[in-house]
């Protein structure tokens, strides 16, 4: 089963991101910020990451910086808001699939998302 | 030696004189070359009478007279002429008769020795022909020919053009008609001796006084008023006659009764009185002359110093557009003038345009613009001095300069008859153009002061007007500034925020739609299936929602974030590649044509690439749903969606790049919206968010400097136009 990890500060963005990958029997892992997302990625080895850029406490691109310090070359597709350019070519620099904007449509992220996965396995 | 001698000399001296000054100054040639003879023609009678005066023989007197008779015979005929080129006379065969007659006369005059008639010693001076001694028929012909019928009918002619001219010319005309006048007197009275009645020719003198009044309205261009000619004249002889004749008096009438009052020292009485009478002259002069004109112009006394006090209280007005209406209403209510017309100086064209009018005709259509590099500015820039225009056609006419001919269309187009300028620190800063009065008199100098201070003073408030404006406008600008930076700073943390609530929103939509697209299959009754579809589609309508409200955001972000990739040189045709790529989701390739028509002269812009790629996505696309809807409401056949992009660049800062589409155009109702954000009119199904102008306004304005302005006519197609700077 492929494992899914979803990072964002928003608790409903967590619950039903969690939901809708579910019901495609994707195992989808939350985290709420840096340190948990971090652990998460760490411990299960989650085949992508849909990580968002801007959180309260942390912003998405030092979580990426600081795993890829740590050696993994996990896939990671960033969520961005309204953030500016550089903040993108800086994840861009540090390997990612690409990004998705918020607000998204559902439709298009289930298609990025699963053709990831089904690329994995 | 008596006074026929004195005033025949003076008559030779002043015409020679003034003959020759004038043809030598020689404005207007074919006048002035007239006018030398007019003047020898005077002199001759002015010598002759001054030898006539002298001469104690009859056979002398004989000699003179003969002599003396051309000059009588060719005065009149080259007044004639004289007039006839004034009133610019096309008809030369009268003149030519009266010239073959005239040398028939002159022949007569030498050959013919009773033409002259009889002479006789009169008023124990001179000797003067007699007509009743002779009785020559020719003599009278000559006499009533030329002294009566030509002079009358010179003269019709003069006074007719008078009530026909206006302003300088008129006031010219009555010059020539009075100069007429006191030669005529001058020389008609001189006839009466001739004819038996025995009055001496004290109006000789006129003949002199006539060549000078005429030289006076030649020469000059402001003449005076003639009433106040008059007036100053007369007052001027009056009073010195009273000064110098009551020591006269003194010293001769009484000089015995003074003697036997004061004795010895007698002449101690018309020497102080003279003294005193001699001081006190100018003042006294200036005070009758003052109170006379007072009483002469009244009118115009009012309306100069409703001007003056008006001049001062204009520095109270802030406000450029009142203030510059009042100027106008002012100057054409008080002097009553047909219209009046004020033009400023405009920094960024360099030109003087339009501020304000007001005429007494309804329908008055004033030029818009006067050039900056215009002959009339130019003249004033370099004078200094209001422009009569009636003035500047007499000169052109006298010199046939072309600057002045040139100047004098400028001011026919104009409909100016004065043109007063004001100056800020030498710069002209304004034009007030002034129309006719409507009563047809002419401008006076008086007038002319008091307008160029007029003038003076709306200048300065004018430029007060400009500063306050100017203050208001960057004191509204910081204002602005500093909002905009608040709103900067917020709108990143809120538009996050926002953002955020629409993305969890759309989650929560998407993943309910999810989950009902999944179960819809299973088994339930028709009531709920029901209730499904309408959530289903109520969840559709959030997720649309959703994404609108995201675009707004994005949309507005847009403007509150200076470009951090700074600026570079930017080649137009990369960047509408870019700008058409960028359209190709929405936009089906074939479904519009893009045509480029500018060279490859064209330098790069100075410019941020993805903000400019920004604005020209969004002219394309708002051209393209324009051409759209005029497809969609006008159903025109065979229609074709064409964009055409140009540029120009003609030295300078900027390039001039033109988008141009065949759509719909825009309303002139909308017109004035289409900056404002939030304001759309693009139909439902398409709609925009409102915020494509407002975005390139800021891109294009306040990002780089430029400029962005549409032109456009419903139902034909919009032009927008943009100025981007030029890299060279």
């Amino acid at each position: 089963m492929s494992k899914l990890l979803v990072v964002d500060d928003e608790i409903d963005i967590r619950e039903f991101a969690k939901n809708f990958f579910k019901k495609r029997g994707i195992d989808v892992f939350t985290a709420s910020g840096g340190e948990e997302a971090f652990e998460i990625a760490t411990n299960e080895a989650p085949d992508l990451i849909l990580m968002d850029v801007r959180m309260e406490d942390i912003t998405g691109v030092d979580v990426l910086k600081k795993l890829r310090d740590n050696g993994s070359d996990v896939k990671v597709i960033m969520v961005t808001g309204v953030e500016d350019d550089s903040t993108i070519r800086e994840a861009e620099s540090l390997g990612i699939l690409g990004y998705v904007h918020k607000p998204l449509v559902l439709d298009e992220l289930q298609k990025i998302v699963l053709k990831e996965l089904e690329n994995l396995s | 030696m008596n006074y026929f001698t004195i005033s025949s000399l003076l008559i030779f001296i002043t015409s020679v004189v003034i003959g020759l000054v004038i043809f030598i100054k020689g404005k207007n040639r074919s006048l002035s070359r007239v006018w030398l003879l007019f003047c020898l023609a005077v002199a001759i009678w002015g010598i002759g009478g001054y030898n006539i005066s002298i001469c104690s023989s009859k056979v002398k007197a004989i000699h003179w007279w003969r002599i003396s008779t051309c000059g009588i015979i060719l005065i009149p005929v080259f007044y004639y002429h004289f007039v006839n080129i004034l009133i610019e006379s096309k008809n030369k065969n009268f003149l030519r008769f009266v010239y073959i007659l005239t040398s028939l006369f002159i022949g007569i005059c030498f050959l013919k020795e009773d033409f002259i008639g009889e002479l006789r010693f009169v008023f124990d001076q001179f000797y003067w022909p007699y007509w009743w001694g002779r009785k020559s028929v020719l003599f009278l012909f000559f006499f009533l020919f030329y002294y009566g019928f030509l002079l009358l009918f010179t003269f019709y002619k003069l006074t007719y053009l008078y009530f026909s001219s206006s302003g300088f010319k008129r006031n010219q005309f009555k010059y020539f008609i009075i100069g007429s006048l006191v030669g005529w007197i001058g020389g008609e009275s001189n006839f009466l001796p001739t004819f038996g009645l025995n009055f001496y020719p004290v109006f000789n003198i006129f003949i002199a006084i006539y060549t000078g009044i005429f030289a006076y309205a030649i020469v000059k261009y402001r003449l005076m008023d003639i009433t106040v000619a008059i007036t100053r004249t007369s007052i001027f002889i009056a009073v010195y006659s009273l000064v110098l004749g009551i020591p006269f008096f003194l010293a001769f009438g009484w000089q015995e009764s003074l003697q036997r009052v004061i004795g010895d020292k007698w002449w101690l009485a018309p020497l102080i009185t003279s003294t005193v009478l001699a001081t006190a002259g100018p003042f006294i002069y200036l005070y009758i002359q003052r109170r006379a004109e007072n009483a002469l112009f009244q009118e115009q006394k009012r309306y100069q110093s409703t001007l003056r006090q008006a001049s001062i209280g204009m520095g109270r007005i802030k406000d450029l557009n009142r203030l510059v209406n009042l100027i106008v209403h002012i100057v054409t209510r008080t002097v009553r003038l047909e219209h009046s017309i004020i033009y400023l100086y405009d920094k960024n064209s360099g030109d003087f345009s339009y501020a304000a009018s007001r005429s007494r005709q309804v329908r008055f259509h004033p030029q818009q613009v006067i050039n900056g590099k215009s002959f009339l500015v130019k003249y004033l820039s370099q004078w200094h001095n209001p422009i009569l225009y009636d003035e500047i056609k007499q000169r052109t006419q006298d010199y046939g300069d072309r600057t002045l001919a040139h100047l004098e269309q400028e001011l026919h187009d104009l409909e100016a008859s004065l043109v007063i300028p004001s100056f800020i620190e030498d710069k002209l800063q304004s034009l007030i153009v002034l129309g006719e009065k409507v009563s047809r008199k002419p401008f006076t100098n008086d007038d002319l002061d008091v307008f160029t201070i007029l003038a003076n003073q709306s200048a300065l408030a004018i430029e007060n007007a400009l500063f306050y404006d100017d203050m208001k406008q960057t004191h509204e600008q910081l204002f602005k500034a500093e909002k905009m930076a608040t709103i900067g700073t917020m709108a990143d943390g809120l538009s996050h925020q926002i953002n955020n609530r629409l993305h969890a929103l759309g989650f929560i939509a998407g993943d309910v739609l999810d989950t009902i697209s999944l179960k819809r299959d299973l088994p339930m009754s028709e009531e709920l299936r029901e209730v499904f579809v309408d959530v289903e589609h109520a969840l559709t309508r959030i997720q649309d929602n959703v994404t609108k409200g995201g675009e707004i955001v994005r949309g507005l972000l847009k403007y509150t974030r200076k470009g951090e990739e700074g600026f570079t040189a930017v080649e137009l045709d990369k960047l509408i590649d870019a700008a058409i790529e960028m359209t190709q989701f929405k936009i089906k390739a074939g479904a519009m044509t893009v045509i480029r028509e500018y060279g490859n002269e064209i330098p790069k812009i100075k410019g941020n690439f993805t903000q400019l790629q920004e604005v020209f996505f969004n002219l394309i696309d708002n051209a393209f749903d324009a051409m759209a809807q005029r497809r969609a409401e006008l159903q025109e056949e065979g229609f074709k969606s064409i964009i055409k992009v140009n540029a120009k660049y003609e030295g300078g800062k900027f390039i001039d790049i033109t988008v141009t589409d065949n759509g719909i155009g825009i309303k002139d109702d909308d017109k004035n919206k289409l900056f404002t954000p939030f304001f759309t009119t693009k139909v439902s199904s398409k709609k925009g968010t409102g915020l494509g102008l407002y975005v390139i306004r800021k891109l294009i304005e306040e990002n780089h400097g430029g400029k962005v302005y549409y032109v456009s006519k419903y139902g034909e197609g919009t032009v927008a136009h943009i100025k981007l700077e030029a890299i060279t």
